[in-house]
């Protein structure tokens, strides 16, 4: 078996991005990092447990500009609060809010960053338990603070209100 | 959205991410990690591949179920494309002309405008 191309690995984005940006004479971005991560072991089969999505998609938005597919990023779509839609439909989101790859991806097939069909379909089947009636999205404002002291809080509340057993997230 | 997945299972909800950026993840720490290596944008599977998009949530669910201690990774087996050589493409400034990294910077400060405003109205 012939070895792989050096640059056949995953991206290095955080380097990618440093260079990037103090090219563009901006000062370098510090993400989060900790020693310390939690775990919690799941108590029940998935068969039996409830699940919440949670997205960092956006909610389509009318009069705010192209939000694609294929739309330049667009941060007027972006939102600011916690927001939650029901489960049981297909709702209207789009990604023309973050910086996703839009060399080699439209975001053409909503389907690519956010799985709810898939999940709908696992429930049928009977390999998930069930979905929580909603599910939520995470805003992605660049604040670390307001992601910890704000954001992180509100979802918990919401994944607790509709009585989340396991959760599954899904960065666009 | 690692953040978050660290504060759900710090208080008792057991969590999954599905995304495409490994060392961004993996740096901040979280429970549980289903990496594709596609491009941004396509953390829950290929456009229009609905094998695949199956696929990857089958993967996050088997992470979720079975993850023997925090910081467990999982990479699908997929494959975006069998060229390799899209993944030199991102931010790289060595295929940019200054021509274009000043047309970026432009670019930038028109989102942070755009985004400041927009924050201070929510």
């Amino acid at each position: 078996m012939a070895f792989a191309p050096e640059h056949d690995v995953p991206i290095p984005y955080m380097q990618r991005t440093r260079d990037y940006y103090l090219r563009l004479g901006y000062g370098a971005y510090r993400w989060a990092h900790f020693a310390e991560v939690p775990f919690t072991p799941p108590l029940e089969p998935l068969a039996q447990s409830r699940l919440a999505l949670i997205t960092t998609a956006a909610p389509y938005q009318p009069g705010v500009g192209d939000q694609g597919p294929g739309a330049p990023y667009n941060a007027a779509a972006k939102f600011y609060k916690v927001y939650s839609e029901a489960s049981d439909t297909v709702p209207d989101l789009r990604i023309s809010h973050v910086g996703y790859d839009r060399v080699h991806t439209k975001a053409e097939d909503p389907n690519t960053w956010l799985p709810l069909a898939q999940l709908q379909k696992a429930v049928k089947s009977g390999r998930l338990g069930a979905l929580t009636p909603r599910f939520h999205g995470a805003p992605t404002n660049r604040s670390q603070r307001v992601t910890l002291e704000t954001d992180a809080p509100e979802l918990l509340r919401r994944c607790r209100d509709d009585g989340a057993d396991v959760a599954l997230l899904v960065p666009s | 959205m690692s953040l978050v997945a660290r504060h759900l299972e710090a208080n008792g909800i057991p969590t999954v991410i599905m995304g495409c950026a490994k060392d961004i993840v993996e740096h901040c720490g979280v429970p549980r990690f289903l990496f594709s290596d596609f491009p941004l944008g396509n953390s829950a599977g290929r456009p229009f591949d609905v094998e695949s998009q199956a696929l990857t949530l089958e993967l996050a669910l088997r992470v979720l179920e079975t993850a023997p201690a925090a910081r467990t990774t999982v990479q699908s087996p997929l494959r975006w494309q069998e060229d390799a050589s899209w993944k030199l493409d991102f931010s790289n400034l060595d295929r940019m002309t200054p021509e274009q990294i000043a047309e970026r910077r432009r670019e930038f400060d028109e989102i942070k405008a755009i985004a400041k405003t927009k924050r201070n109205e929510a």
